[in-house]
């Protein structure tokens, strides 16, 4: 190091080595920008699949696929939300528990944990404001009610998601917990058993064919 | 005989040149170093209060003035420009008359320029807490004190320091000189053309960008503040301070030319890096990325020349805290450079944007690289300005070791809480491809326990800088009664320089190679440079020719190409109310912890709903995407709750959300809303380009409408009534809105030939402008 030629110049003291660029340095730096020159050309040659909005649309075809392939399109019928009120509901999966999901997502907040009631009402209770029939927990849902107390989802959730989140408030009535919010509107009668018709839909024949596929994207 | 070049040899020995005698000013670095250490404390310790009310926030008793919105700006803006920027001027005052070998041109700018200074950061430190912000990012403060900040800057701190480098009487300027000059142009250019506003009153204005452009401006700025007022400076300080108080040379003066220019070229594209996968053009989200890579090795070069010019010099830095400082200093400026181009990489900041992850980069950078070179530099001017000894070098060693263990308290668990954050927010179950954590909240408590050891670190280090007060203090009050001035001479700068060098002559002169591979040889060691180096005039147009081109290149296809922003037609602009609303959330600094832009990822959108698109946001001034999520994203909150469940909300976030650390935002449910405020916003937005019609007449009763009806469906929904005059009222109509308009069906029909505007209430107007656009 003490042969290291100095640079003759001096600033308040300060000397310079003339010592070289390091070499690691120098080629880290030029593969850095040769590197850049590939990558740009790759990303940005027009190549189908690879923008930003392509990958999306294909990662959420494939969360879309794993998610329902199994149930194909469901319609919002009494039936449907019956059926997948059940924990015990067809598939190996807990379809129960998806419908939980899109409850926390977005219905926690006015709605309370477990649906004990917060600024809307209480779901655990035999007293509803705007559903007199199973079915119209998803017209409630689609469409909003009570001047906008109840936002309308139609335009933000899936037509399956409807149905599944749906199905999870019709499955917690009768759960009563302390602390929820008193009862409001009038009694409704009970929620009546799904039609046998409902467990030989033509979804489930789909998802026979659709089962292996949705475990390929997983 | 000689075979050194005579044009190395320092001035003296030029033949011309009549000897002068000078001084040094001082008494402005002293000025200057009390102002670093008076606002380094406060800049630490409003940033204790943040982090502390952040966890609870009832601890500010309601009131809005210290709530974490407010106050949080405060912390940054006094750590960048109160502590750093003092920092950085106490450095360049005492090093650049050292380098040049001349007084600053003119004690009476120096003045001015320290005073100006200051009075800006009292304007500012008022002004935040009151709500008085552009909220975006590290350019809170409002127009008057922009134009204020650009005339000390430039004209005061800029022209005295140009005068001083071209009254000069050392021939050659050393690189830490080329780190100031870029600083100081780049930063005026940064500061003044993100800050262009159209004013709406005297503690307002509207940017001239919107949406994407201002969120690409605001970037460009944002990221080049981090490059120019704490990066480039505190490289210069190194190069001056570090050699010094190691008493060794420079490990290569070639480095230096080599990264400071490719730093100073490459750093300027980098910003876009900041809104990866936003509603950004992809092009400029991968220039930002790869620039950001290519600017790895250029910063790694300050670092190794800081690091190898301690070779020989390491048993002084087992004894002497001042080296200890500095290298663990550029020991956290490497890291921080290395970790900004990890960032920067798009799957990366996938995961980390949004998170405490940046905000535990930013602080290894701020604490670890601008906090300990600056106490290096004081503890190392200390003696020397004060003409004393240092009242205790032990207390000075003790600041070392508890601001390191601070830095590292403070920045493992937040590091820990943004990787937690970054892994709930994006956790789906493979089973059945929905959220593993789908309520916001459920992410609360794993945070929570440390951001309190956060509290901790940030007392370390707050109790060091302590230290470092009560140690200045007593040096000072043993000073003599009167400074020594001491009286240097040198020559006058004869005007014309006579280059002695001879001819370079390559060293492959004899060998067998092409005459190129001889001129490359020849230019490879860099004479051309050392003759830049004489000429300050040329040298700072150089270096703003750099990063005008840098910025030239990314701007002017970001404004110009269309296809950028793709127009929606059902976007339509803010209502008045709608307008008073969204200042509000500007004022209240809600974008310290909310975004608003969705990315493109599954996770995000089914958590948030449909990702955030350009055109949606062609009528936000400023722009309000945020940086962060201590909230949830707010870009398509609009009809995801009642408003009155908003109204309940603002007054008692915890009652709607356990475990919320939302403040409460009860004055705005109690103070009544300005109406007449409202039409200036409207008129501003209208010249801005907003298809304003009768809302220019108008604002007052159209606000009002809207205030009646939002207050009539509180009452509906079971609140309570008449509080359609409150000031919560604008900010709902506001949130309401949010990312509703691409769900709009377009109401007018507006076939072919019908004329736009005609007898359509101003906000169903067909926006015939956007429409326009989206023919082309």
């Amino acid at each position: 190091m003490e042969n290291e030629p100095l640079i003759q110049h001096s600033y308040d003291g300060i000397q310079e080595f003339d010592n070289p660029l390091p070499g690691w340095w120098k080629w880290m730096f030029v593969g850095s920008i040769v590197y850049s020159m590939f990558y740009a050309l790759f990303f940005h040659i027009g190549a189908p699949g690879r923008s930003m909005t392509d990958q999306y649309d294909a990662a959420l075809a494939a969360n879309t696929r794993l998610q329902f392939s199994e149930i194909g399109d469901l319609q919002p019928t009494a039936d449907n939300i019956l059926l997948y009120s059940s924990a015990l509901a067809k598939g190996r999966k807990s379809w129960l528990s998806v419908g939980q999901t899109l409850y926390k997502t977005n219905c926690v907040s006015c709605h309370g944990l477990d649906g004990i009631g917060k600024v809307g009402p209480n779901l655990t209770d035999d007293y509803f404001k705007n559903v007199h029939k199973v079915e119209d927990i998803a017209r409630v849902i689609t469409q909003g009610a009570g001047n906008g107390a109840m936002p309308a989802w139609g335009t933000r959730l899936l037509p399956n998601e409807i149905v599944l989140v749906s199905a999870y408030v019709a499955s917690l009535r009768g759960t009563e917990h302390e602390g929820g919010k008193p009862p409001e509107g009038s009694e409704i009668p009970p929620w009546p058993e799904p039609s046998a018709s409902a467990a030989d839909t033509p979804a489930e024949k789909e998802a026979e064919a659709g089962q292996p596929d949705a475990a390929k994207e997983g | 005989m000689s075979t050194v070049a005579t044009d190395t040899k320092q001035a003296s020995s030029q033949p011309a040149g009549e000897m002068e005698s000078f001084s040094y000013d001082d008494g402005i670095v002293r000025l200057f170093v009390t102002a670093t250490i008076v606002w380094g404390l406060v800049a630490t310790l409003v940033g204790l209060i943040v982090a502390v009310v952040l966890v609870v926030p009832w601890l500010t008793g309601g009131l809005p003035w210290i709530s974490f919105g407010r106050l949080r700006p405060l912390h940054t803006n006094a750590a960048i420009f109160a502590f750093g920027g003092n920092g950085i001027f106490a450095a360049i005052y005492y090093s650049t008359q050292r380098l040049c070998k001349a007084r600053m041109w003119s004690d009476t700018l120096s003045r001015m320029h320290f005073w100006g200074w200051q009075a800006i950061i009292v304007a500012a430190a008022i002004t935040l807490p009151l709500g008085i912000t552009q909220s975006r990012e590290y350019a809170e403060f409002e127009w008057p004190i922009d134009i204020a900040i650009a005339v000390v800057w430039l004209l005061i701190f800029g022209g005295n320091f140009l005068m001083t480098l071209i009254h000069r009487r050392e021939r050659h300027m050393y690189v830490a000189l080329w780190f100031y000059i870029s600083t100081i142009v780049t930063v005026a250019l940064l500061h003044v053309f993100n800050n262009l506003v159209v004013p709406t009153s005297w503690f307002h204005g509207y940017s001239i960008y919107a949406g994407v452009q201002d969120a690409f401006m605001q970037w460009w700025y944002g990221h080049n503040a981090v490059a120019f007022v704490l990066t480039t400076p505190f490289l210069g300080l190194m190069y001056y301070y570090l050699p010094k108080a190691a008493e060794r040379p420079v490990f290569s003066y070639k480095l230096s030319i080599i990264h400071f220019w490719s730093l100073v070229f490459i750093y300027i594209w980098a910003g876009p890096h900041h809104v990866h996968y936003t509603s950004l053009p992809e092009w400029a989200s991968t220039l930002g990325m790869l620039f950001s890579l290519m600017l790895w090795m250029p910063s790694w070069g300050g670092m190794i020349n800081g690091l190898l010019t301690l070779r020989g010099a390491w048993h002084k830095v087992a004894a002497d805290p001042i080296l200890k400082f500095f290298v663990v200093g550029v020991t956290f400026y490497g890291m921080a450079t290395f970790e900004g181009p990890l960032l920067s990489i798009k799957s990366v900041n996938a995961l980390s944007h949004y998170t405490d992850w940046t905000i535990a980069h930013v602080h290894a950078g701020t604490l670890g690289w601008n906090g300990f070179m600056i106490f290096g530099m004081l503890y190392w001017m200390l003696p020397r300005l004060y003409q004393t000894k240092l009242w205790s070098p032990k207390l000075m060693g003790l600041h070392f070791w508890i601001g390191t263990l601070g830095i590292l308290l403070y920045i493992v668990p937040i590091y820990a809480a943004g990787l937690l954050q970054g892994l709930m927010w994006r956790a789906i179950d493979p089973a059945t491809g929905q959220l593993m954590y789908p309520d916001f909240i459920e992410t609360m408590p794993s945070v929570v326990p440390l951001w309190w050891l956060r509290v901790l670190g940030g007392t370390l280090y707050f109790v060091g800088v302590g230290m470092l007060g009560v140690n200045a203090l007593m040096t000072w009050r043993a000073r003599p009664a009167k400074y020594e001035v001491p009286v240097y001479s040198a020559p006058r700068l004869s005007k014309h320089y006579e280059d002695h060098a001879p001819a370079p002559v390559s060293e492959l002169a004899t060998a067998p190679v092409l005459e190129v591979g001889k001129k490359i040889e020849v230019w490879a060691r860099m004479d051309w440079h050392r003759q830049w180096e004489r000429l300050p005039v040329k040298f700072t147009v150089l270096a703003t020719l750099a990063v005008v081109i840098a910025t030239l290149f990314e701007v002017i296809p970001t404004f110009l190409i269309r296809s950028n922003i793709p127009t929606i037609a059902t976007v339509k602009p803010y209502t008045p109310l709608e307008l008073a609303g969204r200042q509000i959330y500007t004022s209240e600094g809600c974008y310290n912890c909310h975004s608003q832009q969705i990315r493109p990822m599954v996770a995000e959108t089914k958590r948030y709903g449909e990702y955030s698109k350009p055109g949606e946001f062609i009528y936000d001034r400023p722009f309000q995407w945020g940086s962060r999520r201590i909230g949830p994203d707010l870009a398509r909150e609009g009809g995801r709750q009642s408003s009155f469940w908003h109204w309940t909300h603002f007054e008692d976030p915890e009652l709607m959300s356990p475990g919320s650390v939302m403040p409460s935002y009860d004055h705005l449910l109690t103070d009544d809303l300005k109406f007449s405020a409202i039409a200036p916003l409207v008129k501003a937005a209208h010249w801005l380009g907003a298809p304003y019609t009768n809302e220019l007449e108008e604002s007052d009763a159209l606000a009002r409408r809207q205030a009646e009806e939002i207050a009539a469906d509180i009452v509906k929904q079971g609140g309570p009534a008449g509080v359609h005059e409150k000031q919560v009222i604008a900010l709902i109509a506001y949130v309401q809105r949010l990312g509703t308009d691409i769900f709009r069906t377009e109401e007018a029909p507006a076939p072919s030939g019908a004329s736009p505007g005609e007898e359509v209430p101003g906000e169903e107007a067909p926006a015939e402008p956007v429409d326009a656009t989206a023919q082309k």
